[in-house]
């Protein structure tokens, strides 16, 4: 019993060094002096991100991640939320086809949605806009956001929004004083993955960003020039922010349900 | 409005969710003031009748009239009909005043006036001090005082309760039962009240509304339905009672051979209810008619131990003793005993006249 136990803690231990070794590699070089990635290493540093962050281009990438995310963080939990409602309050034939199809965008290769969003937002006039990229990231976050709210609407006792109703409420001032604040957790939540899904993602952002580059873009296109100690550190920070919005995420949602 | 006209009217009122019929054309009148229970099986109707009445379900067909108004599609926000739920409903992210209050918040009260009422009520429902508690910090019975408060702090003319009571310890109900009737009669209001459990029926209400199969089988006071019903399914759901047929002959019924008294009824075949409380048990063969029944189990119920036999043709018989007699009979499995009752006793379910 006690063997088999100890297997699987190390196993455990094993996977998440693994995973997280070549992240935790990139963050330590970002504060190494060499410019090259070798051992032994030099001496700490700041360097690195000290020219980074004194190009503008940086800047302009960041503003422009910032402001995706944002949006479409936005959008996509608004989008989810609303989704995951119409699929708790009402029933209707072709149900599951429409939680199928909400739940879609996910499955699809992210290189075909790229070229299908390219396609698309090109007819639409707005290939390679800040707009364009919000939709895109809007469209393949919105079904994590709906999987969230979705959870959390099932704790919901479904008499709970009728009690507001009976006691007086109209259906939309009982969405606001009760559905959306039994769901908040699950809001907030939703809104930070998705967040991170969008400040994360690359390929569809490559294919529609055109000269307005979020971060991945730019480090690709950084990495194609050379190879730059200053990608470490650019990298570190987008890791930063990403895990933070995940984290945040994950203690919201099990604080709820451990209730 | 005169106090001549029912607070309540349902008339011809149907219920059915594409072909299965929930409720199949009622009529019923509630007065102001009264205690009424609805009372039935699982699925027979008595919610959704409920719901109706809160306008959180319309009708399919029929008018429901509440004070002389014909309110079939008025939505449920627009009407006076506070529900106590069978779940409660409480909102898990509002403390206790705020759960009170909310029915005053969504009319616009002021705030002074909303923190005076929920004070008044609280106090009311002896839930002082506790103004800022969590719900989930509540007991079973103190959630069900602030569901109360919270129904009833608008000041109704009406408060529905859909089994608020299911949840409860035994011990509990009946003290929630008393907090019931105590508040109805204080404030002079219609209390509707759908149960299954009859105790909670009988105990509470003016009347009781017996509903089966999506219709109203019998409506009285609690003694008559439970002395008089009308039918076997009325007989079945309600209380311990022995349903039998047999032919009567000569002021005597015929039971599987063995001839019973039964009191003022003509010759021809009849099925009648003898109450279990009624029965008389007999240890060996009395010098009367009797019907011979072999034990099987008995129940503790309250006032005495019901207990189950066995009789003529798998006859399922039942009858009510105290329990000190209990001990004296000394009953076990299959051992026979001889069950009887007075003349007066037997309450005829059906008759024909003329012999068979």
């Amino acid at each position: 019993m006690r063997l088999p136990i100890l297997f699987f803690r190390l196993y455990l231990l094993a996977l998440f060094c693994f995973v997280f070794a070549p992240i935790v590699t990139s963050t330590v070089f970002s504060f190494n002096s060499d410019r090259f990635p070798t051992m032994p290493l030099g001496h700490f540093t700041t360097q690195w991100y000290q020219t980074a962050f004194a190009r503008p281009e940086v800047w302009e990438a960041f503003r422009n991640s910032v402001t995706v995310a944002l949006s479409a963080a936005t959008l996509s939990t608004a989008l989810g939320f609303a989704t995951a409602y119409t699929d708790f309050r009402f029933g209707f034939r072709f149900k599951s086809a429409y939680l199928a199809l909400a739940l879609l965008p996910p499955t699809i290769p992210l290189v075909i949605m790229g070229l299908a969003m390219l396609a698309w937002l090109g007819q639409l006039g707005l290939s390679g806009s800040i707009t364009g990229i919000i939709i895109a990231h809007t469209v393949m976050a919105a079904p994590f956001a709906m999987a969230i709210c979705r959870m959390r609407l099932q704790q919901m006792d479904a008499s709970l929004e009728a009690a507001a109703w009976n006691l007086g409420a109209s259906p939309w001032r009982a969405m606001r004083v009760v559905v959306v604040p039994f769901c908040l957790p699950a809001v907030i939540s939703a809104f930070c993955l998705t967040a991170a899904v969008s400040f994360d993602e690359f390929i569809v952002a490559w294919f529609v960003s055109g000269l307005n580059k979020t971060v991945p873009v730019m480090i690709l296109e950084i990495l194609q020039g050379n190879v730059d100690p200053q990608i470490n550190a650019i990298g570190t920070v987008v890791f930063v922010t990403s895990i933070t919005l995940v984290v945040a995420a994950q203690l919201l949602l099990l604080g709820k349900t451990a209730r | 409005m005169t106090d001549a006209t029912p607070l309540v009217r349902f008339s011809q009122v149907r219920k059915s969710y594409g072909a299965i019929e929930a409720v199949r054309g009622i009529d019923l009148d509630i007065d102001r003031g009264e205690f009424v229970a609805i009372m039935g099986p699982s699925g027979c109707g008595k919610t959704t009748t409920l719901r109706m009445l809160a306008g959180l379900e319309t009708p399919t067909d029929g008018t429901i009239t509440i004070d002389g108004r014909v309110t079939n599609s008025l939505p449920a926000h627009e009407r006076d009909t506070p529900l106590v739920w069978q779940s409660l409903a409480l909102f898990p992210f509002l403390n206790v005043a705020q759960n009170v209050e909310f029915g005053l918040k969504m009319r616009d009260v002021p705030r002074a006036e909303r923190q005076a009422k929920v004070a008044l009520w609280l106090e009311r429902l002896g839930l002082e001090g506790f103004e800022h508690r969590r719900i989930d910090q509540l007991s079973g019975g103190q959630k069900q005082r602030v569901a109360l408060a919270r129904s009833l702090i608008t000041e109704p003319e009406m408060l529905l309760l859909d089994e608020p009571l299911s949840a409860l310890d035994a011990h509990l109900v009946v003290r929630m039962q008393g907090v019931l009737t105590r508040l109805q009669k204080e404030l002079g209001i219609t209390f509707v009240y759908v149960t299954h459990s009859q105790s909670e029926a009988f105990a509470m209400s003016d009347r009781v509304v017996i509903m089966g199969h999506g219709e109203i089988v019998q409506i009285g006071r609690p003694r008559e339905i439970f002395r008089a019903p009308r039918n076997r399914f009325v007989a079945e759901f309600v209380g311990h009672n022995n349903i039998l047929s047999g032919t009567v002959t000569q002021g005597e019924i015929d039971v599987d051979g063995v001839r019973l008294p039964l009191a003022g009824v003509s010759d021809g075949p009849a099925e009648i209810v003898v109450a279990a409380d009624r029965m008389e048990i007999y240890g060996s063969p009395p010098s009367s008619p009797a019907l011979k029944a072999a034990f099987v189990s008995e129940e503790f119920a309250g006032a005495g131990v019901i207990c189950y036999f066995e009789g003529p043709g798998d006859l399922e018989l039942r009858a009510q003793v105290p329990e000190a007699r209990l001990a004296e009979l000394a009953p076990e499995p299959g051992k026979p005993f001889w069950l009887a009752w007075a003349a007066d006793s037997p309450h005829v379910l059906t008759h024909r006249e003329g012999r068979t």
